[in-house]
C-alpha cells in the first residue's frame, strides 16, 4: 500500500462515530490486542484484526474503513466487548460503522437491500429453529418475527 | 469517647506493620517520640515478608526486612499492637484520642517461649495466608517463623475449642508454660497521640481472570513469590502446584487486575516484580526454563530499572511480548494454551507450564471502612487522597498517610514516605519531642579483660538459605570442639527476636566473654547482634560475625561438601580472632543540630523548612541569584495546581524564616568532619566571601535540569521545542496554538538510548498534560504523541485515558526505528516540518505535517562530582548520587549524615520531590534529634612514636582523615574515620593500628586457618 498522507485522513471520523449510539467507547482503546486475540472471525480469516480496525477509524481512515469488506467480518459475537480491558465495545462500533458505510454511499444500493434482508432473514431462521426445537418438545411455539415485534410494540405502548 | 482539646501529645499512631509502618515508626521512636504500631495481623512485616527476592538490587527480602523488624519488636519507644484495630478518633492535629480493640491471641505474650508445640498438636489444618493459600497451617500458627513479635496465636474462625468449647483444647494442654488461655476477649484499649501515621498497605486483585480460579497452575504473582521462597510451600524449589514436577516454560500476564475497567490505574510496580521473578525463576531452575512477559507497556520508570529489564532480556534470556492476554485454555497435561496477537496481527497459540498472572495492588481490605471512620477523603477506588503539592498529608490534619495506602507503590517509594510522614509528625510535635519517649539504657560493661576467652558461637539455618547447601549440624559439632568454646548451639534463624532474646540469657548463663555468630552479611545484621551483647552487658567489639551465606552457601550452592568445610575454617579462624580482641570504647560526642541544605529548589526549600520548623538552624546554599530551582519551568502538577503559586509561597516563607540563612550566588568549597560534627566552608561565587559553618547533617538537593538536544531538527527549526519551551510558549503566546492544526509530541528524547539508558519518567505524564491543555484551548487541533513504551505509572494512567477519550493519537516507535523530522519547502515557498514515523499496526509509513513538535527531552543531573566528591558519596554512571541502600535507605546516602533528595537522585515529579524533601528532613533531624553521637570504637590509630610523616595515609585515604599535626606526626579524627584500613595496611612504618582488626588478631586467624589445612 501506497504511503498515507494527511490528505487521505479525516480526523473527524472517530468523532462522529462516537457521537453517535454505540460509537462512544472506541476511543477509549489502547491497542493491547486482547479483542484480536480472542475473536473468533481472526481465527479463520488472519486479516481480520478488530485492534487494526479501530486504529485506523482513531487515525482517521475514513474512506478505507468504510469501503473495507473488513466491517462486514465481524459476527458480533462480543466477545472482543466482554475481554476488553477498556470497555472498547466493538462490535456495537461495527453496527454504527456498518450503518455509516450504508449511509455514505461506500456500499452499493443492491447490497444495501440484500443487506437489510440479511438482517431480516437471520431472525427468521433463528425463529425457525427454535420453532422446530420446541416443536420436537411438543410445546408452544414462537411467532414469528414480525408477530413478535408487533407484541413488544404493543407491550411497550400498555396494549394487550 | 469525647473531644479533647489540650497540650500536644509527644507520641504518634502508626496504623499497619508493613515496611512502611515499620519505617515510619522507627524513624519517630529515634527522633524522641513513643509509638503505637497497631496491626491487623498477628505479626507486623506486611507483604514484603512475603517476597521471596527484591528488584533491582536481588536481596533476599526477608534478609533485609528482618532487621528492622527486630529492632521495631526490641525498641523501647515502640509499642506493637498486634491483632488490633483502630475503631475510634476524636479530637485534632496535636492531640488525638484514639480507641483501639485489641483482639484475643487466646495464647498469653508473656508465656508463649514460641516452641511450636501448640501449632505441633493442633489438629486443624487451614489454609495458610502467608503462603498466599498453597500451603496449611494449623489453627494455633506462627505467621512465619521470624515473625516479630515471635508469639503464636490461635485463630477463632477455624479452633475447634473456641467454637465448640470441651471439643479439642491440645495446644493448652500440651503448651509447656501454660500460655494458652481461650478466656481472652477483645480488649479496648484507649490511647493518647499527637498525630497519626497511615501505612495499612494493599491487597492484590487478579481482575476478571475466571480461570484463575479452576487451574492450580495459574498463580498470582504473590503465591509465585512463595513458591520461589526458601520458607514457602515448596522449600524454594520452583514447582508446578498442580503435579509438583519443575516447569519448564512460564508465563508472566502483566495488568491482570490494573489498567482495566475496575482499577483503570497502573499498579505501577508488576513490571518491575515480574521482570524479577523470572530472573529468578530461571536461577531456580535446575533444567534451562523459558520465562515470557507478556506486556502493553514496560513501565520500568524507577532509578535503575531499564537497566534491570536490559539485563533480564539480554543476560538471563527473558523473553518479552508485547501483547495483552486474556486467552488461557487449559490442556490435557496440566499446562496451559495461550492465545495472543502480536503487533503486526500475527496471532500465536503458545502453551505455557505455568501462568503467573501480574496481579495489580489494590487497597487493603479495611482501607475503606477506616478511612471512614477517620473521616478521611478517599479516591474512587478507596486509595487515601493527597494534594500533590502536599504529598503525605491526608485530608484531616495531623494524620498522614505513606506506602501503598495512597496509591500503587514499591518499596523504595513507601520507605521514602514513611520517613516523610514520620517527618510531618515530627514537625506537628516538635515542642513535645522527648517529653513521652524514654532513652535506652544500658546494663554496666562487664570487665572482661584478662578472663580466659569463653567463646558462644551460634550458628544459622537461615531457612535453607544456608542450611539448603552447608551440613549446619556437621558445623556445629565440629565448632563445638574449637578451643575456648565453651557454648554452640544452631538456630533456624538467628537473628529472630526470640533468639536474641535467648541469647542474651545464655551470654550471662554461660558467662560467655567473646561471641561468634556464623550467619550472612554484617552489613545488614552486625548491628542487630552487637546491640544484643550490649543488652547482655558485653562489649560489642567482642563480637565477630562469619558470613557463611553469602560467603558460603550462596557461592558455593553445587559444592555443598566444600561449602561445609569453608564454613568450619571461617568459624575456626572467627575463634582464634575474637580470642585476642580487646574491649573498645565507644566515645559520647555532642552533636551539632544544623543542617546544611545544598540546592534551593523545591527540594532543598522544603527539607530546609522542615528542619527548620522542627527548631533546628539551617544553612541553605543555592548557586544561582535566586531560589526556585527547576519548578520555574513548571505551571502545573499532574492533577492541575498551581505551581507557581505554590513556589512563590515557599521562597517566600523559606525566606523569611529566621532559622534559615539563606546563601545565594554561593558554592561548597571544603567539607571536613563528619555526622554530628562537619565543619563547611561556603564561598560566594559573587564576591568570594567565605563563610564557615558548622552542620551535624546534610541534605543534598543539588537537583538536575532539562537536557540538552540536537535530534530531531532542535535548534535548526523554530517550530521544534523542548517541552519546558512549549510550556512557555503556551503561557506566552496563545496565537499559535489557537492557530495550530496538527501537533506531534515525540518522546524518550534522549532518554533510555546509549548515552542516557535511563528513563527521565516524568516525560510521558507531562507530554500528555501538555496534550490536554492544547486540546482544551483548540480543541481542533490533531495530536500525535509517538511514545516508546507509554508510562503513566500509578494513577496516571487517568490523564492517559483522558487524553485517549479526547482523541489525542498515540503511535509507538522502536528504538531502531525512530521517528524521521525533515523541513521541507511547502507550495507556498514557506518551510514545513515533516515527521515520517512507521505505524506498526499497520506496517507503513505514516507522513505528518504538524504545526511544531514537542521533544520530551531527559532530565539530567547537574554536575555532582565535586559535591560528592567533598562529602565523600558515590555518584552513578548517569550523574546520580547512589543511595546508600536502594530499597531500605534510599533517603541516606553512603556518608552518614548526608542525606539526598529530588532531582539529585533521580528524575522524578514535584510531588514526589517534595515527599522525598520531608523525608531527608526526618531522617536529618532524626539522627540529630538525640544532641549527641557515639564514635565507633572501630578505627584507626596512629603510634606517633613510629611515624615518620611519610605521608602514605595522608594521600590514600578516600575520606581524606589524616593530617599531619604541629608535632610533625599523622593524626586521624576518630570521629572521622570510616573504619576501610586503608591506612593501616599500607603505613611502611607501622605505626598505624586497627584497634578491631589488630595484627595480633589477624595472625592468629591465619594461623588458625592453617594449622588445620596443613595437618
Amino acid at each position: 500500500m501506497s504511503a498515507m498522507t494527511k490528505s487521505e485522513i479525516d480526523p473527524q471520523f472517530k468523532f462522529d462515530l462516537a457521537r453517535r449510539l454505540g460509537g462512544d467507547s472506541i476511543k477509549r482503546c489502547f491497542a493491547c490486542g486482547t479483542c484480536t486475540a480472542s475473536c473468533p472471525v481472526s481465527g479463520v480469516r488472519e486479516d481480520f484484526d478488530p485492534r487494526k480496525i479501530i486504529h485506523m477509524i482513531l487515525l482517521g481512515h475514513k474512506k478505507q474503513v468504510l469501503s473495507s469488506d473488513m466491517i462486514w467480518y465481524c459476527s458480533l459475537c462480543n466477545t472482543c466487548s466482554f475481554v476488553c480491558p477498556q470497555d472498547v465495545r466493538f462490535s456495537e462500533a461495527m453496527v454504527v460503522i456498518r450503518q455509516m458505510a450504508l449511509e455514505n454511499g461506500y456500499i452499493p444500493v443492491s447490497f444495501q437491500a440484500r443487506w437489510q434482508q440479511l438482517e431480516r432473514l437471520g431472525q427468521q431462521f433463528r425463529t425457525e429453529m427454535l420453532n422446530s426445537f420446541l416443536a420436537e418438545r411438543g410445546q408452544e411455539q414462537l411467532l414469528s418475527p414480525e408477530e413478535l415485534l408487533r407484541k413488544a410494540y404493543a407491550h411497550c405502548i400498555g396494549g394487550k | 469517647m469525647k473531644a479533647v482539646v489540650d497540650s500536644k501529645i509527644g507520641a504518634v499512631l502508626v496504623v499497619g506493620g508493613g515496611i512502611a509502618g515499620v519505617q515510619a515508626s522507627l524513624d519517630l521512636a529515634n527522633s524522641g517520640y513513643f509509638v503505637y504500631l497497631v496491626e491487623r495481623t498477628a505479626a507486623i512485616g506486611g507483604v514484603m515478608a512475603q517476597l521471596d527476592k527484591t528488584f533491582p538490587t536481588n536481596d533476599c527480602s526477608m534478609c533485609i526486612l528482618s532487621p528492622k523488624l527486630v529492632e521495631c519488636g526490641r525498641h523501647l519507644n515502640i509499642e506493637i499492637l498486634t491483632l488490633s484495630e483502630v475503631k475510634e478518633i476524636a479530637g485534632s492535629a496535636g492531640h488525638f484520642r484514639v480507641k483501639i480493640i485489641r483482639h484475643p491471641r487466646y495464647i498469653d505474650e508473656t508465656k508463649c517461649i514460641a516452641c511450636g508445640t501448640c501449632a505441633e498438636k493442633c489438629p486443624k489444618k487451614v489454609k495458610d495466608e502467608f503462603n498466599a493459600g498453597l500451603a496449611v497451617r494449623k489453627a494455633a500458627y506462627i505467621q512465619y517463623p521470624q515473625a516479630v513479635p515471635l508469639k503464636y496465636a490461635i485463630d477463632p474462625v477455624n479452633c475447634i475449642w473456641l467454637n465448640k468449647p470441651g471439643r479439642c483444647g491440645a495446644c493448652a494442654k500440651y503448651c509447656p508454660t501454660q500460655a494458652v488461655d481461650f478466656t481472652q476477649s477483645d480488649q479496648e484499649v484507649i490511647i493518647d497521640v499527637g498525630s497519626i501515621v497511615l501505612a495499612t498497605g494493599c491487597g492484590l486483585s487478579v481482575g476478571t481472570v475466571f480461570q484463575y480460579a479452576n487451574s492450580p497452575n495459574i498463580v498470582t504473582s504473590l503465591e509465585f513469590e512463595r513458591i520461589l521462597s526458601a520458607t514457602g510451600p515448596s522449600r524454594g524449589h520452583l514447582l508446578r502446584p498442580s503435579d509438583g514436577t519443575p516447569p519448564k516454560k512460564i508465563a508472566w500476564l502483566q495488568c491482570m487486575g490494573s489498567r482495566d475497567r475496575t482499577n483503570r490505574y497502573c499498579s505501577a510496580v508488576c513490571c518491575m516484580y515480574a521482570i524479577k521473578e523470572a530472573v529468578i525463576a530461571k536461577e531456580h531452575s535446575v533444567e534451562p526454563l523459558d520465562t515470557a512477559i507478556f506486556f502493553m507497556d514496560m513501565r520500568t520508570a524507577g532509578k535503575d530499572f531499564d537497566r534491570y529489564q536490559r539485563r533480564a532480556a539480554h543476560e538471563s534470556g527473558v523473553r518479552f511480548v508485547r501483547s495483552r492476554i486474556h486467552n488461557i485454555s487449559p490442556l490435557e497435561d496440566g499446562g496451559l494454551l495461550l492465545r495472543y496477537a502480536l503487533e503486526d496481527g500475527r496471532i500465536i497459540a503458545e502453551p505455557f507450564d505455568m501462568v503467573v498472572l501480574s496481579a495489580g495492588l489494590k487497597p487493603a481490605g479495611n482501607m475503606i471502612d477506616l478511612a471512614e471512620r477517620l473521616n478521611l477523603e478517599v479516591d474512587p477506588y478507596g486509595f487515601i487522597t493527597t494534594g500533590d503539592l502536599s504529598p503525605i498529608a491526608t485530608s484531616r490534619p495531623g494524620i498522614y498517610v505513606c506506602g501503598a495506602s495512597e496509591g500503587p507503590k514499591d518499596i523504595p517509594q513507601s520507605v521514602m514516605e514513611a520517613s516523610a510522614a514520620a517527618c510531618g509528625s515530627a514537625t506537628l510535635l516538635s515542642e513535645v519531642r522527648h517529653t513521652i519517649s524514654r532513652e535506652k539504657t544500658y546494663p554496666e560493661e562487664l570487665d572482661v579483660s584478662g578472663d580466659e576467652p569463653r567463646v558462644g558461637i551460634f550458628v544459622c539455618h537461615c531457612g535453607i538459605n544456608i542450611a539448603g547447601v552447608i551440613d549446619v549440624e556437621a558445623v556445629r559439632t565440629y565448632a563445638g570442639g574449637l578451643p575456648s568454646v565453651t557454648y554452640i548451639e544452631a538456630n533456624l534463624f538467628t537473628c529472630s527476636q526470640d533468639t536474641q532474646e535467648k541469647m542474651k540469657n545464655v551470654i550471662k548463663e554461660h558467662k560467655l566473654n567473646r561471641v561468634v555468630i556464623a550467619s550472612c552479611s554484617p552489613r545488614t545484621h552486625e548491628p542487630i547482634f552487637q546491640e544484643t551483647l550490649r543488652e547482655a552487658g558485653l562489649n560489642k567489639y567482642l563480637f565477630e560475625l562469619v558470613n557463611i551465606r553469602d560467603q558460603g552457601s550462596w557461592v558455593h550452592r553445587n559444592e555443598p561438601e566444600a561449602a561445609t568445610e569453608k564454613a568450619k575454617a571461617l568459624i575456626r579462624m572467627a575463634v582464634a580472632k575474637i580470642c585476642q580482641a580487646e574491649a573498645l570504647p565507644t566515645l559520647r560526642m555532642p552533636a551539632d543540630r544544623s543542617v546544611l541544605v545544598v540546592g534551593g529548589g523545591v527540594a532543598g526549600m522544603v527539607s530546609a523548612l522542615e528542619v527548620a520548623e522542627q527548631g533546628y538552624h539551617v544553612h541553605l546554599v543555592e548557586k544561582g541569584d535566586g531560589l526556585g530551582g527547576q519548578a520555574r519551568l513548571l505551571r502545573r502538577t499532574w492533577r492541575g495546581e498551581d505551581v507557581q503559586a505554590y513556589l512563590a509561597s515557599l521562597v517566600e516563607a523559606a525566606k523569611s524564616h529566621p532559622l534559615i540563612k539563606v546563601y545565594l550566588q554561593a558554592e561548597v568549597k571544603n567539607v571536613s568532619g563528619s555526622v554530628g560534627n562537619f565543619e563547611t566552608t561556603i564561598i560566594s561565587t559573587a564576591d568570594g566571601t567565605l563563610w564557615k559553618v558548622k552542620h551535624g547533617a546534610a541534605i543534598l538537593a543539588t537537583g538536575g535540569q532539562a537536557a540538552e538536544t540536537g535530534e530531531y531538527l532542535y535548534g535548526e527549526h523554530p517550530r521544534v521545542y523542548r517541552w519546558h519551551e512549549l510550556d512557555g510558549a503556551i503561557a506566552g503566546d496563545g496565537g499559535m496554538i489557537k492557530g495550530a492544526q496538527l501537533a506531534v509530541f515525540i518522546q524518550c528524547v534522549g532518554s533510555r538510548d546509549d548515552q542516557r539508558p535511563y528513563c527521565s519518567r516524568i516525560c510521558c505524564t507531562h507530554s500528555i498534560q501538555t496534550a490536554l491543555e492544547l486540546k482544551r484551548a483548540n480543541p481542533g487541533i490533531e495530536i500525535y504523541i509517538l511514545y516508546r513504551d507509554l508510562r503513566t505509572y500509578g494513577k496516571r494512567e487517568d490523564l492517559y485515558r483522558r487524553a485517549r477519550e479526547a482523541g489525542i493519537i498515540f503511535l509507538r516507535y522502536d528504538r531502531e526505528d525512530r521517528p524521521q523530522v525533515q523541513a521541507v519547502t511547502d507550495a507556498t515557498g514557506s518551510s514545513r516540518l515533516k515527521v515520517s514515523v512507521t505505524d506498526r499496526l499497520l506496517g507503513e509509513r505514516l507522513e505528518l505535517y504538524p504545526d511544531f513538535i514537542s521533544l520530551a527531552t531527559a532530565i539530567e543531573p547537574g554536575d555532582q562530582k565535586a559535591l560528592a566528591g567533598l562529602f565523600k558519596v558515590p555518584v552513578s554512571e548517569d550523574g546520580f548520587f547512589i543511595e546508600a541502600h536502594v530499597k531500605l535507605r534510599p533517603i541516606d546516602l553512603a556518608t552518614e549524615g548526608v542525606f539526598v533528595c529530588g532531582l539529585a537522585h533521580y528524575p522524578k515529579p514535584i510531588e514526589e520531590s517534595i515527599a522525598q524533601a520531608r523525608a531527608a528532613a526526618g531522617r536529618a533531624t532524626s539522627l540529630l534529634a538525640k544532641g549527641y553521637r557515639d564514635i565507633e570504637g572501630a578505627v584507626a590509630s596512629v603510634n606517633p612514636g613510629l611515624c615518620i610523616a611519610c605521608l602514605t595515609c595522608v594521600r590514600l585515604c578516600p575520606y581524606h582523615v589524616p593530617v599531619i599535626n604541629a608535632q610533625g606526626k599523622a593524626e586521624i579524627d576518630p570521629a572521622a574515620c570510616q573504619g576501610c584500613g586503608i591506612c593501616v595496611a599500607e603505613c611502611p612504618a607501622k605505626a598505624i593500628s586497627f584497634k578491631y582488626l589488630t595484627d595480633k588478631q589477624v595472625i592468629a586467624g591465619c594461623t588458625a586457618l592453617l594449622r588445620e589445612a596443613v595437618s
